[in-house]
């Protein structure tokens, strides 16, 4: 089942690949398409799976909520320590919805995930063992 | 026969010169490299704000003192909806939808000029409240940090106002939706930094 791997909701332009039928038909530069590691959609800068607009909405609604929530935490009465770990996990779930659905990095090569990842992995760890060595965090 | 064939070692293609050996653009791969960068400049930036206001000397008065959560959430939910216009136009182009990708990025480049508006305002504001560049340490770190944002989203709205600029010359041709998408990812980016910005530095306490 061809087309339900390759997302139609994004369908490409005239020529390109996205489609379910066009997947089945040969690379537009063969040599890529045989060579070891090489995706024939994404050599064409496509990617699999991107969400319909109606589910870009759907994300957009959700993240509505989720600042209206965070607002709504910092007017409500509760134990610092509480609140401050409320917020961050709304902030992460935020963070993660914009970079899985709106960056597609859900969707596109594993490199890139693991790039982005890196660069988040570094900064947390430096900053994090600098504030605590500065005791700003505890 | 065909298995004990080896594959064939890639030779670029006239114009695939874009594509690195992973499979990947090239310019695509650049671009999140460059936002894996920036996550260490924020974060220094951050760290650097969150340092110094806990360590500010009683009495001094702090932006965090002059805060209005309500306009800066209205702030952060504008620039939050800004994302998704940006992924629409990228939907639009890869439809091959050239008008509405327009009206799209438009959409986009004036909600992000609404957020820098609403950062001019907010500056001013705490201004007038005895909290400027110079009132204390922990002040300029807070211009600094929320200030390079506004310039990277000023960058953005001038990227996107270029994409407008060369989609209306009929340079822009569904083939090329790569570029919408870079600059998109750029803009995704300056979107989750605030996100950061809006929780850690606005809505979590500070107890100097």
């Amino acid at each position: 089942m061809a087309d339900t791997e390759i997302s139609g909701d994004t369908p490409g332009p005239p020529g390109d690949a996205t489609g379910a039928v066009a997947t089945e038909e040969a690379p537009a530069t063969p040599e890529l398409g045989a060579a070891p590691g090489h995706d024939p959609l994404l050599h064409q800068g496509l990617e699999h799976h991107h969400p319909s607009p109606v589910k870009y909405v759907g994300i957009a609604v959700l993240l509505a909520i989720i600042t209206s929530l965070e607002v709504a935490i910092y007017y409500i009465n509760m134990p610092d320590g509480l609140m401050v770990a409320f917020l961050l996990v709304l902030a992460i779930l935020k963070f993660s919805l914009v970079a899985a659905f709106f960056m597609h990095l859900k969707f596109d090569s594993p490199m890139l995930r693991r790039v982005f990842i890196a660069g988040i992995i570094l900064a947390g760890v430096v900053y994090t063992v600098a504030l605590l060595t500065l005791r700003v965090l505890v | 026969m065909q298995a004990a064939i080896a594959p064939a070692p890639h030779t670029p293609a006239p114009g695939d010169h874009d594509y690195a050996v992973t499979g990947i653009d090239s310019r695509k791969l650049g671009m999140w490299g460059f936002l894996a960068s920036e996550c260490l400049f924020f974060g220094a930036l951050i760290s650097s704000h969150l340092l110094y206001r806990a360590r500010a000397p009683q009495g001094v008065k702090l932006p965090h003192d002059v805060y209005d959560i309500p306009y800066t959430s209205v702030s952060s939910f504008v620039l939050l909806m800004s994302s998704l216009t940006m992924v629409l136009a990228l939907a639009a182009i890869q439809r091959g939808d050239h008008r509405r990708l327009r009206l799209w990025l438009l959409a986009t480049a004036f909600l992000g000029t609404v957020f820098i508006g609403g950062q001019v305002y907010e500056f001013t504001t705490f201004t007038h409240h005895g909290v400027n560049l110079s009132s204390s340490v922990a002040a300029s770190s807070f211009f600094l940090l929320t200030g390079f944002h506004g310039v990277h989203v000023t960058v953005g709205i001038l990227w996107l106002m270029s994409l407008v600029g060369i989609s209306l010359r009929g340079q822009l041709p569904a083939e090329k939706h790569l570029q919408v998408e870079i600059a998109g990812l750029y803009w995704h980016f300056v979107d989750v930094v605030w996100i950061l910005i809006f929780t850690v530095v606005y809505l979590v306490p500070n107890h100097h």
